[in-house]
């Protein structure tokens, strides 16, 4: 079976995977996840094509990958997943996103839901009072000098922890224990540090959120348990990443990287696409640059953590203090990787743009914690339904580069969503469904109504389908803070 | 009012811009940029603060140019009014009289174009929000 999506052929190969035969002048084919009303969805949109000009690039091993949250962005599609060879490939910042290192973590208090219900407005008041949130947050008492900047870039959430913004044992439940040793905060422009230096510790705006719910299904009981995810436990999700410094960062690369492409003759389909050999100067300059630009944003989740975490004891006293990081992963990286190709160990670097690294059992990059078990994957989907714990398989490690989905993927533009929201009160609908919403700006809320966004259950039910995640549990928003 | 029109994008806003050269489509993306920064809010021409006309074609530099200008906001928190003749005129952020819109984290590339046509010149731009 056959069919198109936009201009391009796909080919259906089972229930979850279609192929994107090579053509013209890509280097290799497509493989996207999806059933068979995501890949419809897809229609009219560009994100197909734009797994075909993925494959366009210079070095690029396996196929151009996009996750069933696949949507429309910048160079990369949103949901894309691409490994490039470390000799003969190349690094894009429109591989990575102008978020660097947006991702999510994921809080697990003691607490049960019944118990918290009848305090749930003190909680989402102090959460939204304690962390700043919307256009231009910023915290009055957190303001780094340059040195201290530097020092959060080059070491990331460690750096918060010996700040006093939580306990060692936070870095253990996190992608690469929170800091990235590739981190060179000289390559990152005094630009960047300038957009930087009052935001650590702020959600921003958009689509970032802090967000209450509880365990509301359990699909592995015994892994959930690992996890700390009780039935009916109280969950705060985090959803942020390098603020402005991070876009700074993208902003200041893609010069150097049009340049580049020029300078080492890559045809771009899209100059959103530019690159540069990862062995080049402007390639190792942008990866000193990234690898700052996600530690700043892992100081910034374990920073709001940390504001959570006391959020949370001023409701409810020492039950608070016990609140322990479930898991924190990066949704938009780039990150060099062994991985086995053709039956041979590779070192590839892998781009993860709106998609989650996904590792199974065993891998020794893990922590001990989790080592068994394999990494958690958090995949939040909107404010008024419910998001998703999974774990990494080795499925997705033979088929993906170790890679799952990231979120629902939104299906309607803002502009329609704010149509769709105009003549409703969304806040009292969802505080009718027994969620609490706190945001600066009506705007923010009608943009993010529950139905700009695709339903994230079918999203996950294709990764678990195809092995590529396995489903944990389920967990439904109580009160949600939106920049 | 130089003319601008925000047209649909799934995630993201696009605008179209039409202006009889480069210097006007520097002005109606401004106009646009604005829009989004600060809704409706009056914004005064008090200041201007240079920006280099920078790029090896149209597109580079209209981009680069909304760039600069979404910099100044983002980090110095000059709010931009009009394009000046040698970069953009506006004033400091004031929230008594400005309203804080909407978190505009970049001018792309991706889809970014500049024709001529009989008029003079439109572009298309996306801004990553």
């Amino acid at each position: 079976m056959s069919a198109s999506s936009g201009t391009v052929r796909v080919e259906r190969v089972d229930g979850y995977r279609w192929r994107v035969p090579r053509h013209g002048g890509m280097r290799t084919e497509g493989l996207i996840f999806a059933d068979q009303e995501l890949m419809q969805d897809l229609e009219g949109d560009q994100a197909v094509q734009q797994v075909v000009n993925v494959a366009h690039l210079p070095g690029i091993v396996g196929p151009a990958i996009a996750m069933p949250d696949i949507h429309w962005g910048y160079g990369f599609p949103i949901g894309g997943v691409a490994a490039f060879d470390e000799d003969e490939g190349v690094v894009s910042p429109g591989g990575v996103g102008y978020d660097i290192n947006c991702g999510v973590r994921l809080l697990a208090t003691p607490l049960a839901i019944a118990d918290v219900r009848p305090r749930l407005r003190d909680l989402v008041d102090a959460l939204y009072a304690t962390i700043p949130s919307g256009v231009g947050a910023s915290r009055s008492d957190l303001r780094l000098g340059r040195r201290e900047l530097d020092a959060a870039l080059r070491a990331g959430a460690a750096w918060a922890v010996t700040q006093g913004y939580g306990r060692d044992a936070d870095l253990e439940a996190m992608e690469g224990h929170g800091t990235l040793p590739a981190a060179d905060p000289a390559c990152v422009s005094e630009r960047a540090k300038e957009r930087g230096k009052n935001q650590l510790g702020t959600v921003g705006s958009g689509n970032h959120f802090v967000e209450v719910g509880y365990v509301a299904e359990r699909y592995d009981g015994p892994a959930a348990d690992r996890l700390g995810l009780g039935a009916g436990t109280v969950t705060v999700f985090i959803h942020s990443g390098s603020r402005g410094l991070g876009y700074q960062v993208c902003d200041d690369s893609l010069e150097t990287m049009i340049a580049a492409a020029d300078k080492y003759r890559i045809a771009l389909p899209d100059r959103q696409l530019c690159c540069a050999p990862i062995s080049s100067s402007e390639g190792k300059h942008y990866w000193g640059a990234m690898n700052a630009a996600a530690n700043y944003a892992f100081a910034n989740r374990q920073v709001m953590a940390h504001y959570a975490r006391r959020a949370l004891t001023r409701v409810f006293g020492e039950a608070g203090e016990q609140t322990h990081v479930v898991y924190d992963v990066c949704h938009n990286i780039a990150k060099h990787e062994t991985h086995d190709v053709q039956g041979k160990p590779r070192r590839l670097c892998v781009h993860r743009k709106g998609a989650t690294r996904a590792f199974p059992p065993g891998h020794p990059e893990l922590s001990p914690r989790f080592r068994d078990l394999g990494q958690p994957v958090l995949i939040p989907g909107d404010m008024g339904r419910y998001s998703y714990v999974l774990l990494g398989t080795d499925g997705a490690f033979r088929e993906t580069f170790g890679s799952s989905c990231h979120g629902a993927g939104r299906r309607l533009s803002r502009h329609k969503a704010k149509l769709v929201a105009r003549s409703r009160n969304v806040l009292r609908e969802l505080e009718a469904q027994g969620i609490l919403v706190r945001a600066a700006n009506r705007a923010t809320v009608d943009e993010e109504i529950p139905e700009a966004y695709k339903d994230v259950a079918r999203v996950v039910d294709v990764v678990h389908g195809a092995g590529i995640g396995r489903k944990v549990a389920q967990i439904r928003p109580v009160g949600v803070i939106k920049g | 009012m130089t003319p601008y029109r925000f047209v649909p994008h799934t995630a993201d806003i696009a605008v179209e811009l039409v202006a009889p050269d480069e210097g006007g489509l520097r002005a109606a993306g401004l106009d646009a940029l604005r829009e989004l920064l600060v809704g409706a809010s009056p914004v005064r021409a008090l200041e201007e603060r240079p920006i280099e006309a920078r790029g090896k074609d149209p597109v580079e530099r209209l981009v680069r140019y909304l760039e600069e200008a979404l910099y100044l906001y983002d980090a110095e928190r000059f709010v931009p009014a009009r394009a000046g003749p040698a970069g953009v005129l506006g004033e400091p952020f004031d929230p008594a009289r400005h309203t804080a819109a909407r978190e505009v984290k970049a001018v792309t590339y991706h889809g970014a174009a500049v024709h001529r046509n009989d008029r003079g010149l439109s572009a298309t731009l996306i801004f990553d929000v």
